[in-house]
């Protein structure tokens, strides 16, 4: 029967213990990742030259943005860039690497073996990869015809989606098998006995089972996608070439916050009106989600 | 997990006691280190061999190179000067790519520092300067021209061109004979801005004269010499080669340099590029910008390149000034045109050109109108650059998004939105 | 009869299929190692097909001239600073959030998990301000900190649960022999966690070697550049040494994929505790 005082003191040191070993991560977590991302929606209030923009000006680089030709143009045309680029993505990424994951489920030889190797491009750096592509695409090396895939308007984006489909298709298949283990043999060998082809096994039964992660992964390419900056870099320059057509969020960001205006840079307040439109668009889709998934779920 | 735990250790110090092996040191202990940046980073070895002169003489500094990828050197720069971290010695674009530093109050004014500075051409020190205050010290200017691979000319009989009828003949010719006129892309913007219009095209928009009237905003880019010089850039669309729209530069450079086109629109400083290539340079050959008739004077553009600047937060400025003053010396130069040829130092010394198809290139400056790139001047010190804009145009037009006068309309209609002499 | 005969066709097909697969994913890198082996003027005459002897200039100069090994070095701090940070702080928080849970100890957990779909290149401008104001900037301590920032939600997510699983009899006996809870975490938790770890480690350890992003806005001397920067300084836009090039990507690419084939058991087994748990 402890006294009082022994009786707080335990609680006190309790909540020291509990905090101190919360207190790393939850600072960290907290000022890097979480304080800056509501801080520069702050900042886009702001407009100034420098690397601190001070001067408060409200909504004043979002009307810029909205009603100015020369950056409406480029928001808007990074937004309808990067959409197509969701889609192309998720196609070949997504779809593709489902129906990927389920032949490399089946106990066939080598599938394992496949299962390893297709996890590979995902390890390299998206740099590496764009780099990689850009050289074997190149006109004069011409693997793929003397055809100018990064040059011409139409090709070249769907020419980096390629490429990024290309270097994480891995992580899908990853994803995707490791739901495809998790669905007990009892239903898929039932299915068999009962004659059903592949198709109606994925139809009925492995498409149901891994709903959760096809959440997963679409949620994973649509984040990724829409902050994907590096490959840009790699394959077309930050400028978007050619003339803006694979210019994404990520190199819009990258362009107007830290660049000079020679070469394209809005300061660093419109940078961060850039960074919130992201953020908009991010957080949107991921209600999207949430609305899609959740009620899957309860359903 | 035991032997996982092993492989880590067994990496991390293989590899550790791999770097200590290679570790390149030189042990500095009491040396004064002195980081200077650019943007070329190709020029790595040639400016180390250069600044190893300095150092012999001086044993108790280190000129450190270090540059930084073209596309992010003045972003790099601005960044890293506004925190703090600049390097102590500075490359500077000339005019309104340089003159933000200074404005910012990052460099060193210069004016009364470099002994020979009035000895050096107004123009070039202009290109550095503001209001009486010289910034930066010009280093180098690079002229534009065509290059010409030699053996393909002579296999098909064609000599250099004077005129820019004689030149589209020579390329109707090597068409015909099924080579690849002219190396050229249009994926980097800049080889079509900075090259083929302001070094093709001054002679047919008036070179100097021509470009003192727009900054006076009593000419535009959409009266008629400009628009010639526009469709003269333009009329050579069909002499480039399959696939233009996706060459990059580099991609342009091998294509010359291993004898796959016969022409490369280039600048000086591509002479030790072709070589580091691989090129023979026997084989290099070069002609200026061909003029628009005969007899007309070489509108020609030497561009003001690179300019040396002091931080005035270095924490080396003593030693930094004095590699600076080193750098305008006749010394410097020398090495600079040895290493460097194509860099045509502004240094007012006797020096001399070695290298062949550099000599040319300067020889020609004599009989020439010089001017410098067309919008580098005033109208690109805000946004939407000139410089930024003529690199969406021409490009733009070359994959016939812009007829040659919409790239030119583009270009003015968007300038008029800010710059001062143009909004009466 | 005609069940066989079709699943022969089909196994034909997916073998078909499979080895398109193998060679998309295969070419490309067979062609980046294959490039390295030459010397530039190779490259020029023969870029596709097989180097006519395993050239090493282009690696030691890399490696001579090009102070790769000091950027080489650079990430491997960065790297293994940062996740031991993030295993570390990630299992102290979990321990707290699994079993020492109070009244909001749940919405914490979901305010960690939260942090895996939160992009955090999205706050790099404040991020910048914070590290200049600190006087960070340019060093490796920043993108250490950016590091270990982004793998807390994961360390956390997956720690939780793996500690959630330890009994919670181990724990009381070892209360009563006196332990303090600070020392079960190190003597008990801990070494049970070991499989756990690794999978946080290895799944990190990807995204932060290669990060090209922060590096790129963080720092800016030489001296501190990792190797994804240098990467792409050396493909910068004038570079004309093809097999230095490609070099520099081998030598990228080498660290990470091998770490992953050794480590690839642990590597699937962590992203399936994200996959099974989603």
């Amino acid at each position: 029967m402890g006294s009082n005082t022994s009786y707080t003191r335990r609680r006190v040191q309790k909540i020291l213990f509990r905090l101190g070993f919360l207190l790393p991560a939850l600072l960290i977590y907290t000022f890097i990742l979480l304080i800056p991302i509501v801080d520069s929606m702050r900042l886009s209030f702001y407009t100034g030259s420098g690397l601190i923009p001070n001067t408060f000006i409200g909504l004043g680089n979002y009307i810029k943005i909205f009603t100015q030709d020369v950056f409406r143009e480029r928001v808007w045309g990074a937004f309808t860039n990067n959409i197509k680029f969701f889609l192309i993505v998720t196609l070949l990424q997504n779809v593709l690497g489902f129906f990927l994951a389920m032949a490399v489920t089946r106990p066939i030889k080598g599938a394992s073996f496949m299962r390893k190797i297709s996890f590979i491009p995902t390890t390299l750096s998206v740099l590496v990869v764009g780099f990689l592509f850009r050289q074997i695409l190149n006109p004069i090396w011409g693997i793929l015809g003397n055809f100018p895939w990064l040059g011409n308007e139409f090709t070249a984006l769907p020419t980096l989606a390629v490429a990024v489909s290309w270097q994480f298709i891995g992580e899908s298949i990853l994803l995707y098998t490791v739901g495809i283990d998790g669905i007990p043999i009892e239903l898929l060998e039932a299915a068999r006995i009962d004659g059903a082809n592949w198709f109606q096994e994925m139809r009925h039964i492995i498409l149901p089972a891994i709903m959760p992660i096809v959440g997963i992964v679409t949620l994973l390419i649509y984040v990724g996608d829409f902050t994907q900056f590096d490959i840009v870099y790699a394959m077309t320059t930050t400028s978007g070439n050619p003339r803006f057509k694979t210019d994404l969020f990520g190199s819009l960001f990258y362009r107007t916050a830290f660049s000079t205006p020679a070469r394209g840079g809005w300061g660093m307040g419109m940078g961060a009106a850039v960074s919130t439109i992201m953020f908009a668009v991010v957080a949107f889709g991921v209600g999207i989600w949430f609305f899609v998934f959740q009620r899957k779920r309860d359903a | 997990m035991k032997l996982s735990k092993r492989v880590v250790l067994l990496c991390l110090i293989a590899v550790l006691a791999m770097s200590m092996v290679f570790a390149g040191g030189d042990k500095e202990k009491g040396k004064i280190r002195i980081v200077t940046t650019s943007w070329r980073t190709e020029d790595v070895e040639r400016m180390n061999r250069i600044n190893a002169l300095y150092m012999e003489k001086h044993p108790n500094v280190i000129i450190d190179f270090q540059p930084t990828a073209d596309e992010e050197y003045d972003a790099n720069t601005t960044a890293a000067l506004e925190t703090g971290i600049g390097a102590d010695i500075i490359y500077l674009r000339s005019y309104d790519e340089g003159l933000p530093y200074y404005e910012a109050g990052h460099l060193v004014d210069l004016t009364n520092i470099i002994p020979n500075l009035e000895k050096f051409p107004r123009a070039a020190v202009g290109a550095w300067s503001k209001d009486g205050v010289t910034y930066g010290l010009p280093s180098a200017g690079v002229t534009h021209g065509v290059y010409y691979n030699k053996a393909i000319f002579k296999k098909h009989g064609l000599t250099p061109p004077k005129t820019w009828a004689e030149f589209i003949k020579l390329n109707d010719t090597l068409l015909a004979k099924g080579e690849v006129p002219i190396a050229q892309g249009a994926l980097d913007d800049w080889t079509l801005y900075e090259v083929a219009f302001s070094g093709l095209g001054a002679n047919f928009y008036g070179g100097e004269a021509a470009r003192q009237a727009l900054l006076a905003g009593k000419a535009k880019l959409t009266d008629p010499n400009f628009i010639k010089a526009f469709e003269a850039v333009y009329s050579l669309k069909k002499y480039l080669p399959r696939g233009y729209e996706a060459l990059d530069y580099s991609a342009m450079l091998q294509m010359f340099a291993s004898g796959q086109a016969a022409m490369f629109i280039g600048g000086s400083w591509e002479i030790s590029t072709f070589e580091d290539m691989g090129a023979d340079p026997a084989n290099v050959g070069w002609f200026a910008p061909p003029v628009e008739k005969a007899g007309d004077r070489l509108q020609y553009c030497f561009h003001v390149d690179i300019g040396v600047g002091v931080n005035k937060n270095s924490k080396h400025l003593d030693e930094a000034i004095e590699y600076l003053k080193w750098v305008a010396g006749a010394e410097y130069a020398q090495a600079l045109m040895n290493e460097l040829p194509g860099f045509f130092s502004y240094t007012p010394a006797d020096v001399k050109i070695n290298d062949p198809l550099a000599a040319e290139m300067f020889k020609v400056i004599a009989d020439s109108e010089p001017t410098v790139r067309t919008v580098w001047e005033k109208l690109s010190a805000q946004a939407p650059s000139g410089n930024e804009l003529m690199g969406i145009a021409l490009p733009g037009m070359m994959v016939d998004k812009y007829t040659p006068k919409e790239a030119a309309a583009f270009v003015q209609s968007q300038l008029e939105t800010w710059y001062p002499p143009f909004k009466k | 009869m005609k069940r066989k005969k079709h699943r022969t066709l089909s196994t034909y097909v997916y073998y078909l299929a499979m080895l398109a697969y193998l060679v998309v994913i295969a070419y490309p890198l067979y062609l980046m190692v294959v490039t390295s082996l030459k010397p530039n003027a190779e490259i020029f005459k023969n870029p596709l097909g097989p180097p006519q002897s395993f050239y090493l200039g282009n690696f030691i100069t890399l490696i001579s001239r090009a102070n790769f090994n000091l950027y080489f070095l650079n990430s491997l701090i960065v790297v293994f600073v940062s996740l031991f940070c993030i295993i570390i702080f990630s299992s102290l928080a979990a321990f707290i959030l699994a079993k020492h849970g109070f009244k909001g100890s749940t919405f914490l957990y979901s305010f960690f998990v939260a942090g895996l779909i939160i992009p955090i290149r999205l706050g790099t401008i404040s991020i910048l301000k914070m590290m200049i104001g600190f006087g960070l900037h340019d060093t490796l301590a920043s993108v250490i900190l950016v590091s270990i920032a982004t793998g807390i939600p994961f360390g956390i997510f997956i720690l939780t649960d793996f500690i959630r699983m330890v009994p919670d009899d181990l724990m009381h006996a070892a209360r009563i022999d006196g332990y303090s809870e600070p020392k079960i975490f190190l003597r008990i938790i801990i070494p049970l966690l070991l499989p756990a770890i690794a999978s946080v480690a290895v799944v990190n350890f990807i995204p932060i070697w290669n990060d090209f992003w922060f590096p790129l806005i963080l720092l800016k001397s030489q001296s501190v550049r990792t190797v994804p920067l240098a990467t792409a300084l050396l493909f910068g836009q004038f570079s004309t040494n093809y097999g230095h090039v490609f070099a520099m990507l081998t030598m990228a690419s080498v660290p990470v994929v091998i770490t992953y084939l050794i480590f690839s058991r642990w590597f699937i087994k962590g992203l399936t505790e994200g996959g099974l748990k989603g």
